[in-house]
């Protein structure tokens, strides 16, 4: 019953789109779906696509890792430090507001047509979302939960790691979600410009030259799909749907 | 906010505190908790003044901020912990005044998947497996249905007759002082004042209507009527500036000249 379900709400859509775009290929001159789900199907055994998308993911967790250690590290001196706040706050802020392709011309400038330009366009289009995350969460803890702890005993460190992180943590999570959308976005804009690193965005270019439009609607496809899984999968069952459960905030 | 307050509370005391709502009762906690310093005077605690918050001195909110994020057992243990007892030591300790607060059987749920009423418990189970000399609650039953209420009336009364803890409870509500202190206090309003102290001799448990606390509760009511009624013309007052201030700037001057 629950895998009836499953496949009604999750997999029938999909299968009547499909369907709709097959049908619409023969009248319209469109790409037949099935011809690109084929093709995605063969790129995914085939050796010289894998290793451009373990390459770009390779990138891909450098970076993330990189943007979520530094913006949790610098959110937590915002959040805690008025001084700290007023020096970094709003550099954070226009961090955030920055599209992360337009890292991409600077990154060039500073490495050179190479893969440290794409992780460094990763790194600075993810951490500001982190960093104002994690800040937020830190200043919205409930003050009559630190006014508790603090009868309890709780204050300076033990506070902070105890209680203040705790529940700020829900915000911290949030902020690595996006972290990983904009890191994403940020990773195919670097590798689109910088065409000479091996990666998917090497690949899309390649075959958009080449006017091979349905191979590069496969290869979009799958890309959609990485997203979809990590943010679905991992971030909101994995990680969002515990927490939630646990805090009784689903 | 609070003026003149000469209060004592001896060992082993249930002191209740009713007024109005805004005369600085939570002040009061705040006060004695350590949360917040006095501009003038000091809380002594044997004899020690107050420098902040301490073990000694636990407060138990109206709210009964527990950590969402920790399960029963490990909001019990939460000050246990910051003390650095170990592992052992304190699921013996939590164990035992949950058993108390009779949530013996709830030691693994999280604090959203309990009613108002167990939540409250588990904070006064929180509360005093810190062992305090005084335990401060601050209107912790005002949320609470009047069902719930009464049995954690009932249930306050037996844990103090148990354990010989100190309260200072703070309330709005003067059935619920009567029914549990040995003295109920009043609180005068803006600036807060200690204002009369009734003692209550009558054993307990006690029943709301029983004639001889309703006598007492109406002469307690009688002393909080005016404090009520200056509440009520500040705010009106209030009122009053706001609309001549809104209608024209050559209105009245408010504390002197601008």
């Amino acid at each position: 019953m629950k895998a009836v379900r499953w496949a009604r709400e999750h997999l029938l859509p999909w299968v009547v789109f499909l369907a709709v775009w097959e049908i619409l290929s023969y009248v319209l001159p469109i790409p037949s779906s099935l011809r690109i789900l084929h093709l995605g199907w063969g790129d995914v055994t085939n050796p010289g696509f894998a290793s451009a998308l373990v390459s770009s993911l390779g990138r891909m967790v450098v970076g993330f890792t990189a943007a979520t250690g530094l913006g949790i590290c610098l959110g937590m001196l915002i959040g805690q430090y008025r001084t700290v706040d007023n020096i970094l706050g709003t550099l954070a802020s226009a961090l955030n507001a920055m599209p992360g392709a337009a890292w991409v011309p600077l990154a060039i400038f500073l490495f050179g047509l190479n893969q440290k330009a794409v992780i460094f366009t990763i790194v600075l289009g993810a951490t500001g979302v982190v960093m104002l995350n994690t800040s937020f969460g830190i200043k919205d803890v409930p003050p009559l939960l630190i006014r508790a702890a603090r009868t309890m005993g709780a204050s300076g460190p033990s506070l902070f790691w105890h209680v203040i992180i705790p529940a700020a943590t829900p915000r911290i999570i949030d902020g690595l979600r996006l972290a990983w959308a904009f890191g994403w976005r940020a990773l195919m804009a670097g590798e689109l410009l910088i065409s000479s690193v091996n990666g998917m965005g090497q690949l899309l270019s390649t075959v958009a030259k080449q006017g091979n439009i349905e191979q590069l609607l496969a290869y979009m496809g799958i890309l959609a799909l990485i997203g979809m899984t990590v943010d679905g999968l991992i971030f909101n069952r994995l990680i969002g749907d515990r927490l939630r459960a646990r805090r009784g905030t689903a | 906010m609070l003026q003149e307050i000469n209060l004592e509370i001896a060992e082993g005391e249930f002191i209740c505190l009713v007024g109005p709502s805004g005369c600085g009762k939570s002040t009061l906690i705040n006060l004695i908790a350590g949360l917040e310093m006095p501009t003038s005077g000091r809380v002594l605690v044997d004899g020690v003044p107050v420098a902040g918050p301490g073990t000694d001195r636990v407060v138990v909110f109206q709210e009964a901020a527990l950590f969402p994020w920790l399960n029963v057992q490990q909001n019990v243990e939460f000050g246990l912990k910051m003390a650095g007892m170990p592992a052992e030591k304190r699921k013996e300790r939590s164990a035992e005044y949950l058993r108390m607060v009779h949530l013996s059987r709830f030691v693994d749920a999280y604090p959203h998947q309990l009613s108002g009423g167990m939540k409250q418990r588990v904070a006064i189970a929180r509360s005093l497996a810190m062992d305090p000399k005084i335990l401060l609650m601050d209107e912790p039953f005002a949320a609470l249905d009047a069902q719930t209420r009464q049995l954690l009336h009932q249930e306050l009364l037996e844990i103090w007759q148990q354990t010989r803890k100190t309260i200072f409870f703070v309330t709005h509500n003067v059935r619920e002082a009567t029914v549990l202190g040995d003295k109920v206090l009043t609180i005068s309003a803006r600036p807060g004042r200690l204002k009369k102290g009734f003692a209550i001799h009558l054993p307990r448990p006690r029943r709301e209507s029983d004639p001889h606390l309703i006598v007492i509760q109406q002469r307690i009511l009688l002393s909080l009527q005016e404090e009520i009624a200056k509440v009520v013309k500040d705010e009106d007052m209030d009122y009053l500036i706001e609309k001549e201030a809104g209608r024209s700037i050559d209105g009245p001057t408010i504390g002197g000249a601008l």
